[in-house]
């Protein structure tokens, strides 16, 4: 059978990228000019960045809950420092405060054995504190307001920076993921942590390494968000959670590891990123795309553990 | 057992839980930690030991404690944690609040905390039957219900109409205020319930290993969703008190409580990777976390600074766990 449904559940997400754009495109006129193709792409950098880092995560069968926090404080950050250190070696500060923070997460994991799930949901806590404190709870201006002006500007007439930092560093995650040994390396350990230690990979240095990593991409999409809003805020990023697990779970990577490509996460952010805007432009209130959002997230991780294409030989236990 | 198949050796951790040393860092360490908490508290500020403080601080607990008994089954089952917590307090306060004028206060009260119970079903058979992993599960599932709730009052704040019954909750009965007996009832039923019942047996063996306890004819999967059901209705009461007393409800009002459950738990030294624990464990814990903020409060700490120190006790006491546990095996 060419169209089985396990084929269709592999590459399920061009079909839902599909429906969602032809849906988009009848509901919301000029939904598909370069223009607002453009608005979309750019707002979904800012998710897809986190995404990329997520992905490499999940695949190891690990969870970052406290990127959300860290979008936010690394944005301060970057802010913050602007008039002491000059916008740039700001910003590069805010990105290494991202991994800096991830590798704190790593080590909780890693060191301490605490479940990441747990160890991200108290640094979630932990460093949204910080971002209150270090701000006081108020918004914070940036120094350059010409800056954030120049970062919004459109090239090619669909892309801007960030979008294209998106774009770039995804097609570098799907070649680094299918060629590297060390992206194989990364599947050996989400899939089976045993079996990597005893073929001479360390599962623990891998993961380590993944935390710092997707700690490093929340912090720059939280510094670009900040430059491009000139602002830092502690609020930034509070509610962002449940929608970056969804693009990552559409694009096909699995909760439970070792399963999930770039390719498909870039698929993933491009459905979440369409519907955000479609649902924008008809005016449907906040808390219904919530329901949205929560809706496709429990639909797909429940497919996920119902068909299993190429047949897992035992479901593991819930923990 | 001693078949070549048989895949998981290091489970033998499971029938040494319970070491000496483990019992005396989580029980008696709490009590002095409780201790030092007191003394610091009344040293620092002379508000602290009045009747009207301490009161203040076993009403807070008292809402919170309802979902803390709640969370004590979540966590002994193994089920991780539920972050549908604030969608299931947002459920009680905003439909008990919202379904006063037109059912009455006590058909609206019940309506709310079935619905609110209605969303841990949904959790528990996607957490026990489905097999999702309980904290994916409760975060979609409380964002798809916190959804449902604001559009179905339109995204507003919602007030009381009927200001008796927020006397009543406010109110005391033989010198002892409402909240906290209500409080005092769920913990002890829910502490008989897990000592002392089949269900909750089946709780601590699903929970300390899922494979013996399904072998032993336990029904897994129930106990798993049951768990997840009660946390349910425990958040939905714990909201609906929390509107009656407060005569409002904002959608967000839940916002926070499922760190403050979790924390509590954790810090009573329940593990986190389930099979043991008590309520009154879980309630020490609440009570020194609550008598901890109170303490803050009084020598002015701002909130997110609170909110730092909760996450270091949640991170601190994980650590604790596992770290004795290793102790305890080796």
């Amino acid at each position: 059978m060419l169209w089985s449904l396990e084929r269709i559940v592999r590459y399920r997400v061009l079909v839902i990228l599909a429906v969602t754009l032809i849906v988009a495109a009848f509901v919301v006129p000029g939904f598909l000019r370069l223009s607002t193709l453009a608005l979309g792409l750019d707002r979904g950098a800012s998710i897809g960045l986190i995404a990329i880092g997520m992905t490499v995560l999940l695949i190891a069968r690990q969870i970052d809950l406290s990127v959300g926090s860290i979008f936010g404080l690394c944005g301060i950050i970057a802010v913050m420092l602007q008039s002491s250190l000059g916008v740039w070696p700001a910003a590069a500060v805010g990105v290494l405060a991202g991994a800096v923070l991830g590798a704190i997460n790593g080590l909780l994991t890693v060191v301490l054995r605490i479940n990441s799930l747990v160890a991200t949901l108290a640094t979630m806590l932990a460093f949204r504190a910080i971002a209150h404190w270090l701000t006081e709870s108020q918004p914070v201006p940036g120094a350059d307001i010409m800056l954030s002006i120049a970062l919004s500007k459109v090239y090619l007439e669909m892309f801007t920076l960030r979008a294209m930092l998106f774009v770039g560093l995804i097609l570098c995650l799907h070649a680094w993921l299918t060629w590297t040994v060390a992206g194989r390396n990364l599947f050996a350990v989400g899939s089976n942590p045993e079996a990597a230690t005893a073929s001479g990979i360390s599962p623990d240095r891998t993961v380590l390494l993944s935390f710092i990593f997707a700690g490093a991409l929340a912090g720059l999409a939280g510094v670009l968000q900040s430059l491009t809003t000139n602002t830092g805020s502690p609020m930034f990023g509070s509610e962002i959670l449940v929608v970056i697990i969804a693009a990552v779970v559409v694009g096909g990577t699995r909760i439970e590891g070792g399963k999930g490509s770039a390719l498909g996460t870039l698929g993933g952010v491009l459905t979440i990123t369409a519907l955000t805007t479609a649902m924008e432009f008809q005016s449907i209130p906040a808390y219904v795309q919530q329901v949205v959002m929560g809706s496709i997230l429990i639909l797909l991780v429940v497919l996920d553990r119902t068909i299993r294409p190429g047949a897992h030989a035992q479901a593991a236990p819930a923990t | 057992m001693t078949s070549a198949a048989d895949p998981k050796p290091p489970q033998t951790e499971r029938f040494r839980r319970e070491t000496p040393l483990a019992l005396l860092a989580t029980r008696g360490g709490l009590i002095l930690a409780i201790f030092f908490v007191l003394m610091f508290g009344a040293l620092s500020s002379p508000m602290f030991l009045t009747s009207g403080n301490l009161l203040n601080v076993l009403t807070n607990m008292s809402i919170i404690g309802i979902i803390v008994v709640g969370m004590t089954f979540v966590l002994v089952v193994g089920g991780l944690a539920d972050l549908s917590v604030p969608a299931t307090i947002a459920c009680g306060a905003i439909l008990s609040l919202a379904l006063q004028p037109m059912l009455g206060t006590v058909p609206a009260f019940v309506l709310a905390i079935t619905l609110a119970g209605l969303c841990g079903l949904v959790s528990g058979v996607l957490v026990g039957y489905v097999g999702i992993n309980p904290i994916i599960a409760t975060l979609g599932v409380g964002t798809i219900v916190l959804g449902i709730v604001q559009s179905a009052v339109g995204g507003v704040i919602v007030y009381g109409t009927n200001p008796a019954t927020a006397d009543f909750v406010k109110g005391r009965i033989f010198g002892i205020p409402v909240l906290v007996l209500i409080f005092a009832v769920v913990a002890v039923a829910g502490h008989l319930v897990l000592s002392r019942s089949y269900w909750g047996r089946w709780t601590m063996a699903t929970g300390g290993n899922p494979i013996a306890a399904e072998a032993s004819a336990i029904p897994v999967r129930a106990v798993r969703a049951g768990a997840f059901v009660l946390t349910g209705l425990c958040g939905g009461l714990s909201g609906a008190l929390l509107g009656l007393t407060l005569q409002s409800a904002r959608p967000l009002v839940g916002v926070g409580y499922e760190f403050s459950a979790i924390t509590a738990v954790v810090v009573g030294g329940i593990s986190i990777s389930g099979g043991s624990g008590s309520v009154p464990r879980a309630i020490i814990g609440l009570l020194f976390v609550q008598l901890l903020t109170n303490v803050m409060v009084l020598n002015s700490v701002r909130t997110p600074d609170q909110g730092f120190v909760l996450g270091l006790l949640i991170a601190a006491a994980v650590a604790l766990d596992m770290a004795l546990r290793r102790r305890g095996i080796a």
